[in-house]
């Protein structure tokens, strides 16, 4: 009763929950142009899922396996997730077909879908992220306005085969990095990252993230590499508070023009907009309003910011949705930028 | 003896063998002090060396222990302020001694009053009359809703308009910008040229140089040295200040490594509350601190005031303020103080301290607030326990606890309110001009206590309208300019002209 007086009231006065507010990008998060400035990459059509295969950077175009040599592998269906273990195991996600190990089908993981995030405990455990068990991979800005919280946590050990459910009613986990302590898992409609014991037992690890979080994996310096795959806005936040207009909109809106994130933006004068000057003398405003921005963060072991890289509004490299740090280089796969981008980091800690 | 008193004119004022005790404690010790007319007289010297003692006596707030006190030749022993204001001698106090609850004209016609008087008349006068100083201040505001730098205006106006042939200004400057004190030395000059004796106290030592005609150095109540501008240099001044230099060990020259940012303690979203704070966002962060500058008027101190719960944003719509990840509304600074924020204010008279208790009592009006006394009821072993710990700690120079804050000078003042503030053991710590009317030898104490605390991990806020002190202790540097958060710069980046464009454009 008390908690349902508070939510009114706050609606009414626009406080707490309905503050209809994003947090600041400032102090480690504070906007530069170090991945936009960032040499030219690799044209890629919607990259995703970088990993290590064989000690080399890996990652998906769809249904194809790439590398920075070429094509390595084209498989039946979208690949949605990949992961390799430090022995050497790799496992791949297929949309609507289940995980592979090895190139081993499993089959009690073959009804699988919308895998978001793979990620090894050890060699023989496989930890599975399943964004929404409601909507398909492609449906996640619906998952988002639908405010569900269908995501599941799987852990598959892989030499009985058999799955176990660690957590449920997850909003939408996206990405995950083993850590000593147990899984982080960034829940994306939450904005959080948390992490998980094997017990199933939850801690919030950083909270109120000014973005969406997407792909996470380890740094060489002990800490954690984050992405964030589009900005939170208060007009993403108003509208998700209302649900008549959320249900109209998704009735009568095409999807690509939805009030949501987006992993690019600014290519139609349809799209929707924040009131306000977006731009001044016919330039946009770097910190206009925007559906779609490119952002990675680095993070100590004990998840502190450390500092980020941004490709902020009217940028290219925007939709980041997977990071990869390997031999000095930091790779990013700009999934709304359609580019691999290779950010060397002594000059990015240089700048 | 310098050339202005060798030119053989009778000073207008003149203190022989002046000693003042206070609890048989010597604040002023057989000193000698000239004023003559037409002059500008710079009196400087460390935190508790007597400058503020010494011209309360001249104003008649205080009476000398010993010693005598000559007014155009003649001995005089003002038995209180008035008495002395008759005979043509204000004093622009340190802190304000404006009445709040009337508005600007009344507190400038306070004590001239006609048998009766017409409001509107006095209103236009007193436009007329701020308006040939320059000073922008609205006459028909009341006094307590305007900030420090216009309250100052009004005082240094109201010691003006009382046409008085000795104006004692106090550390005049401290709370105005670069352009009101522009106004302010052109007005000093003004007055020098109608033949009037300004006596000044400043720590801006670059300020006293430029406008007086002579100094006069003080250190622990005794006199040290008299001589004209010319004689002196900001290094000399210091080395008789303190008797050693202080401005390497204040203001760092050269780069230095700022700290690496903490956990984000405190995360403000899209905060607003009239026209003062208009939709600012900024985060601090735990293990450095964060400087806050800006101009006057420019919401710093209201963004500071909403986040400790001094001051409330809007009703509707006016933000949002998330501590430790926990979003929180502060509608009394008790709570706020119970969650670890603090906020150490900039009028420390008015809002720091309980002038007439003692330090002890003071230290543990803070810890009581904080709900961290170890006994249900007042303790005094407790209370004295505690005041010695931070009388140490923060090197408040006393006799003992028991001395009232009143009694302090104005860098011993605010070492007591940092000490109230840190014996609510914080989480957050909000300095508002932690150094203003401090002497340089306090500022290194006060500075010195602030890194340590960052250091410590705590999330240190310094708001600043010195940029000096912003650069050399700040990690991070927020600029604020119209009510809200519009520049951050880490301290590698930043500069003083940078910091200046941002404020004002």
């Amino acid at each position: 009763m008390r908690g349902a007086l508070r939510t009114f009231s706050d609606r009414l006065l626009g406080r707490g929950t309905a503050a209809l507010t994003v947090p600041p990008l400032d102090g480690a998060w504070r906007p530069n142009n170090l991945l936009e400035d960032a040499p030219s990459g690799i044209a890629a059509t919607v990259p995703d899922c970088l990993t290590l295969k064989e000690g080399r950077p890996v990652w998906a175009e769809g249904r194809r396996l790439k590398g920075a040599d070429g094509e390595i592998e084209t498989l039946p269906r979208t690949i949605t997730a990949m992961a390799s273990s430090s022995g050497g195991r790799f496992a791949i996600a297929l949309d609507g077909a289940g995980i592979t190990i090895d190139g081993q089908p499993q089959p009690a993981l073959a009804q699988l879908s919308c895998v978001t995030a793979l990620a090894f405990e050890d060699e023989s455990t496989l930890w599975i992220a399943i964004g929404s068990t409601v909507n398909q991979t492609g449906e996640w800005a619906r998952d988002l306005i639908e405010l569900r919280r269908s995501g599941r946590l799987l852990r598959y050990d892989i030499g009985t085969g058999k799955p176990a459910t660690i957590a449920e009613r997850l909003a939408y986990p996206n990405g995950m990095v083993w850590t000593p302590d147990g899984m982080i898992v960034s829940e994306a409609w939450a904005v959080r990252l948390i992490r998980l014991a094997p017990s199933g037992k939850a801690v919030e690890i950083v909270a109120d993230l000014p973005g969406y979080p997407a792909g996470l994996s380890q740094s060489a310096s002990g800490g954690y590499w984050l992405t964030l795959f589009a900005p939170r806005s208060p007009l993403i936040e108003l509208v998700l508070r209302e649900a008549s207009y959320r249900k109209a909109m998704m009735q009568e809106v095409d999807p690509v023009y939805w009030i949501a994130p987006a992993l690019s933006s600014g290519q139609s004068f349809f799209e929707p907009m924040q009131g306000g000057a977006l731009k001044q003398m016919g330039i946009l405003k770097p910190w206009a309003p925007t559906r779609s921005y490119g952002l990675v963060v680095e993070f100590s072991g004990d998840f502190t910011p450390l500092r980020s890289f941004h490709s902020r509004a009217g940028g290219r490299r925007h939709g980041v949705t997977s990071v990869l740090e390997a031999d000095g280089q930091l790779w990013v796969t700009s999934k709304g930028g359609g580019e691999i981008v290779r950010i060397a980091l002594a000059e990015g800690a240089k700048s | 003896m310098s050339h202005i008193e060798a030119d053989g004119v009778q000073p207008i004022i003149e203190l022989r063998g002046v000693t003042k005790e206070f609890h048989g404690v010597a604040a002023l010790r057989d000193v000698n002090f000239t004023l003559m007319p037409g002059e500008v007289h710079a009196l400087l010297g460390e935190n508790g060396a007597g400058k503020s003692t010494l011209t309360k006596i001249i104003a008649g707030v205080h009476s000398p222990t010993s010693g005598e006190v000559f007014f155009k030749g003649e001995k005089l022993a003002f038995s209180r302020p008035a008495d002395a204001l008759l005979n043509g001698i204000a004093m622009v106090f340190q802190e304000t001694s404006l009445v709040q609850s009337l508005t600007v004209a009344q507190n400038i016609y306070l004590g001239k009053e006609g048998f009766l008087n017409r409001l509107r008349g006095i209103y236009i006068a007193a436009q007329q009359f701020l308006q040939s100083l320059n000073f922008n201040v609205d006459p028909t505001m009341q006094v307590s809703q305007l900030g420090a730098a216009q309250k100052q205006m009004v005082e240094i106006a109201r010691a003006v308009h009382h046409k008085a042939r000795v104006i004692i200004f106090d550390e005049p400057t401290a709370t105005l910008t670069p352009e009101e004190k522009h106004h302010f030395f052109s007005l000093v000059r003004r007055l020098k040229a109608d033949g009037v004796s300004i006596v000044f106290i400043s720590h801006a030592l670059e300020e006293a140089l430029a406008i007086s005609d002579r100094i006069t150095v003080l250190r622990d109540g005794q006199h040290v040295v008299t001589d004209d501008v010319s004689a002196f240099n900001r290094d000399r001044i210091i080395t008789y200040m303190v008797g050693r230099t202080l401005t390497e060990e204040i203001y760092q020259k050269g780069a230095r490594e700022p700290r690496r940012y903490g956990k984000k303690v405190l995360s403000v979203q899209n905060l607003s509350m009239g026209k003062m704070v208009r939709n600012t966002s900024f985060s601090i962060y735990a293990g450095q601190i964060t400087g806050l500058f800006g101009l006057i008027g420019s919401g710093r101190t209201e963004t500071a005031k909403i986040v400790a719960g001094v001051a409330k944003r809007d009703f509707l719509h006016g933000g949002e303020i998330r501590f430790e990840d926990r979003s929180v509304r502060f509608r009394t600074p008790r709570p706020a103080v119970k969650s670890g924020i603090v906020y150490v204010t900039e009028d420390r008279k008015l809002e720091g301290f309980f002038e007439t208790k003692s330090i002890a009592a003071n230290i543990y009006s803070g810890l009581l607030g904080a709900d961290l006394n170890k006994t249900p009821v007042v303790s005094y072993s407790e209370m004295m326990e505690l005041s010695q710990v931070w009388t140490k700690r923060l090197n408040v120079r006393t006799i003992d606890g028991q001395a009232k804050v009143i009694e302090l000078s104005g860098g011993n003042q605010q070492k007591v309110v940092v000490a109230k503030a840190l014996a609510q053991r914080p989480k957050l710590i909000i300095f508002d001009e932690p150094t203003r009317g401090v002497d340089v030898g306090a500022i290194a104490e006060i500075h010195s206590a602030i890194n340590d605390l960052a250091d410590a991990g705590l999330a240190v806020v310094v708001i600043s309208s010195y940029l000096p002190e912003i650069m050399n202790l700040a990690d991070r540097i927020l600029v604020t300019r119209l009510g809200r958060v519009v520049e951050e710069f880490g301290i590698s980046e930043a500069t003083e002209e940078k910091i200046m464009y941002a404020a004002v454009h």
